[in-house]
């Protein structure tokens, strides 16, 4: 593998290029580059359809650009292919809007599906992962907070109960990238305070690079470094969130924002964020 | 607001309007295919004609009946050890005939599926593999294989297991085709290979439905048994076939009243099965679907109970704190046994001892499948060119429209009985619950009486012919297509009905301007799938003996003439096709 340690003072560990995708003839991103450093947590802000979750499916090569480059750790992700794509993949944590976990499947195995880059052959039943991953598995389990439900099938579970199985899932990859596709975007205020919570400690206690899509903006100052906004696929804001001012914060929005209405609408999701931005300067 | 301004205030504007309104277009194909629906039902009747079913028929049939009954007297029964032996034989049969298409299918279906398939050609190779099979009746593959192997089971369970690959692969495509790709995109984004991410991603969406469909097979594959022993496979049907052979009415009688049991028993099984090992209520219409139903619904009751239970448990050890130590996590690698793994693991051991025992009893002569590679190319080298040997073009076209003759007027009599007997069974139709449940009950009595049975009976009261071969599948088809006109007539829209009532319709004109019009697409697709059905039954029940070409066809597979066998089953083909695509064309004209 070769290192991109060139430049910069860390080394890259998502790195895009004019990264431009097509479906048929809309244009999902156009011209897209940004440079992600180990360790940073950037949030996506931008309204739905702005291409945040494209753009996050092409760091784990689930979509292939049209055009332009995608490095994760210095390699090409979207140039490989079976083992090395596989290998690359594994050590990039996802999580997802929808869970996604396999309803029938019990809560433990659904954990050890994260396991399976480093496991050759097709697996199904937990007798099929070896008592070592078993064991690392519940440890997980554990660390999200669900031992005791490690044997029940998954769709018995709560909304915030599942993001947390696909969180200790994402864990059994050992990462050292994580995605996170609106993570909270499907649960109530509780759960999504429970599951932010888990996935900014993991995150701080593992120095994980995180690139987290998010529509949350006072989430979104709190905790990240770095801010990008999209809009219609392309990269319209990128910049630390340190010493962000009031002011500065409306116009991110003005930005994002694609007309009148829709600052309206986010004005009022703006208030908290406001706020905090003011007790921040 | 321009309505209002050009709105006709006096009746003088009505000529206006009337020259305004646009003309009412149909268009040229709408007619051409309301035409073919006419030509269709025209056809249909003179069918009936053809294939002999009238008042009189009926009347002198009646006497025949009466005959017979004398002639059977008292209905005997094989003894004990014959009969368990040959039920065993017949059950561990089929089992296994379905279990191996099973097998076969899960490739098939992975190449079929839109979203599995490694490319275009491997699901048109696929779809292919799955038409063909389908295309081919297990009967003649039965026929061709007895000849092949020595006797025994081995031609039985390749013959039902080569054929229901058709049906089986397609349903577990379609499954596949319907699973929710987040599961599968999650594996694969941690990093899962195709073959493991259609382990954990697919395979446990597809399961339940595949094992519904593979029991719903199996219980049709049972049905088919029957005619199976015609053609010398062993096991009750052939008991049966040899006791009317030798005119022996009253042990012939019996055969079949055990093969009913036998079929109800099983669907029985198989609703059990699918409610224990899946948690789903079985949403068929049959009897042992319904008793099933029932259960669970008793069973629930007591399971919320038991659940709140368990909450209230859990709630418990959540306030002793996580479990933070090794010792627990070391604790937790066993799995605990609650009531759910028991059951599971019960069944699935119980399962396996099924499939071990249908092993041993069926006896399998192995041998036969190393032997028979050598003697494969000489006779598949005789079933082709297809040809029509001593019979000659006239006799056998003759044959193919006597079986279109029996499909067309058996799905017409059919249809005429399911749209009456179906309406009644439609909660929105039905004039009260009592109603509604006597035809539903009717449908389910109708649905348990296999059609090779019947038309055994029937052949043996109205004599030989086409006569009885419609009667058998207009009988079969009323279940069949009764239950889905109800179904199609209970998924329309209320809204329209209530319209309808609120305008002061009676309940005659609801139905006639409400109901029907938005059930009659579905009930049209569900006519078409009988026809299909039906002649393909057609062919079959010539084997026993109820007129059409299958009677050649079983002649021509026992006479070893492949020729002609590969000419018949053409035929079919071509004639199932034609009536696939009409039935296409009709489902897109009537949208």
């Amino acid at each position: 593998m070769t290192n991109h340690h060139d430049h910069g003072d860390a080394p890259a560990a998502v790195e895009i290029t004019d990264l431009t995708k097509r479906f048929g003839d809309t244009v999902a991103l156009r011209d897209v580059s940004l440079r992600v450093r180990q360790g940073e947590v950037v949030v996506l802000l931008g309204l739905s359809g702005s291409g945040k979750s494209t753009l996050l499916r092409h760091v784990d090569a689930l979509e292939l650009p049209t055009t332009g480059s995608v490095r994760v750790e210095g390699t090409e992700v979207h140039r490989l292919h079976g083992r090395r794509l596989r290998e690359v993949r594994s050590r990039i944590g996802f999580v997802f809007q929808q869970f996604e976990l396999v309803p029938a499947l019990t809560v433990l195995e659904n954990v050890l599906t994260g396991s399976l880059a480093t496991l050759r052959g097709p697996r199904l039943g937990l007798w099929s992962y070896p008592r070592r991953l078993r064991r690392t598995a519940l440890g997980h389990l554990d660390r999200v907070g669900l031992l005791d439900r490690a044997y029940q099938r998954a769709d018995t579970l709560s909304g915030g109960q599942q993001q947390r199985v696909a969180i200790a899932r994402a864990l059994m990859q050992d990462p050292t990238v994580l995605l996170a596709d609106e993570p909270v975007a499907s649960l109530d205020p509780e759960s999504s305070d429970q599951v932010m919570r888990l996935i900014r400690e993991i995150a701080a206690d593992r120095g994980l690079t995180v690139l987290c899509s998010l529509h949350q903006v006072d989430l979104a100052l709190s905790w990240a470094d770095r801010i990008i906004g999209l809009r219609h696929g392309e990269v319209v804001l990128d910049t630390p969130t340190n010493g962000l001012s009031k002011a500065q914060v409306m116009e991110i929005y003005g930005q994002v924002a694609t007309s009148t209405d829709e600052l309206t609408a986010i004005e009022a999701e703006l208030q908290p964020l406001l706020d905090a931005a003011e007790r921040r300067s | 607001m321009t309505v209002v301004a050009t709105r006709p205030g006096t009746t003088h504007d009505v000529e206006d309007v009337a020259r305004r309104a646009p003309r009412r277009r149909i268009s040229p194909e709408r007619i051409a295919a309301a035409s073919t629906l006419v030509v269709l039902g025209v056809l249909a009747s003179a069918a009936v004609v053809r294939t002999d079913i009238s008042i009189p028929n009926m009347i002198a049939s009646w006497s025949n009946a009466e005959h017979f009954f004398q002639r059977v007297g008292t209905v005997r029964f094989p003894d004990p050890v014959t009969l368990l032996q040959q039920t065993a034989l017949t059950v561990g049969l089929v089992l296994l005939g379905t279990l191996l298409a099973a097998v076969l299918s899960v490739p098939v279906a992975y190449l079929a599926a839109a979203n599995t398939s490694p490319g275009r050609g491997w699901i048109a190779a696929a779809r292919f593999v799955s038409v063909l099979t389908r295309a081919v009746p297990d009967v003649v593959l039965a026929m061709v294989f007895v000849l092949m192997f020595t006797i025994g089971t081995l031609p039985g369970i390749l013959a039902i297991g080569i054929h229901s690959v058709g049906m089986i692969s397609k349903l577990f495509a379609d499954a596949i085709e319907q699973i929710d790709e987040g599961p599968r995109a999650a594996v694969r984004a941690a990093g899962g290979s195709r073959a493991q991410q259609f382990t954990a991603g697919v395979l446990p969406q597809v399961l339940p439905s595949w094992v519904a469909t593979v029991l719903h097979r199996n219980d049709i594959n049972l049905r088919g048994s029957v005619i199976l022993g015609y053609v010398g496979i062993v096991g009750l049907g052939r008991e049966m076939s040899f006791a009317f052979k030798s005119l022996d009415y009253s042990l012939g009688i019996g055969y079949a009243i055990v093969i009913f049991v036998l079929c109800v028993l099983m669907e029985v099984v198989s609703s059990t099965v699918r409610a224990a090992m899946l948690g789903v209520a079985p949403a068929g219409g049959g009897l042992g679907a319904r008793a099933l139903r029932a259960r669970q619904r008793r069973r629930d009751q007591r399971g919320a109970r038991d659940h709140q239970g368990a909450r209230d448990q859990r709630g418990a050890r959540d306030q002793r704190g996580r479990a933070d130590q090794d010792g627990s996590i070391d604790a937790a690698l066993r799995r605990p046994w609650t009531r759910t793994r028991v059951r599971n693991t019960v069944w699935g051991w119980l399962a396996v001892a099924v499939v071990v025992g249908s092993v041993l009893v069926c006896d399998i002569a192995w041998g036969d499948l190393a032997t028979v590679w050598a003697k494969i190319p000489p006779v598949a080298a005789q079933f082709w060119p297809p040809g029509f040997g001593s019979y000659g073009a006239p006799v056998m076209l003759d044959a193919v429209f006597d079986t279109v003759a029996i499909a067309l007027a058996a799905t017409l009599l059919a249809l005429v009985l399911s749209i009456v007997i179906g309406s009644f069974a439609a909660r929105n139709v039905a004039p009260g619950a009592g109603v509604r449940g006597g035809a539903r009950l009717l449908l389910v009595v109708v649905r348990g009486v296999p059609e090779t049975i019947l038309a055994v009976v029937l052949i043996v009261i109205t004599g030989l012919g086409a006569q009885a071969g419609t009667l058998a599948l207009a009988f079969g088809g009323i279940g069949l297509l009764g239950k889905l006109v109800a179904d199609s007539l209970e998924e329309v829209a209320r809204g329209p009905e209530r319209a309808l009532t609120a305008a002061g319709a009676t309940r005659l004109q609801r139905y006639a301007g409400a109901t029907v019009p938005q059930g009659f697409r579905a009930m049209l697709g569900h006519t078409f799938y009988l026809l299909d059905t039906n002649i393909r039954a057609a062919t079959i029940l010539g084997i026993v003996g109820g007129g059409g070409v299958g009677y050649y066809l079983l002649n021509a597979a026992q006479g070893s003439n492949y020729a002609t066998v590969t000419a018949i089953v053409l035929m079919i083909l071509v004639t199932v096709l034609v009536v696939e695509g009409i039935a296409m064309w009709m489902r897109r004209v009537f949208r």
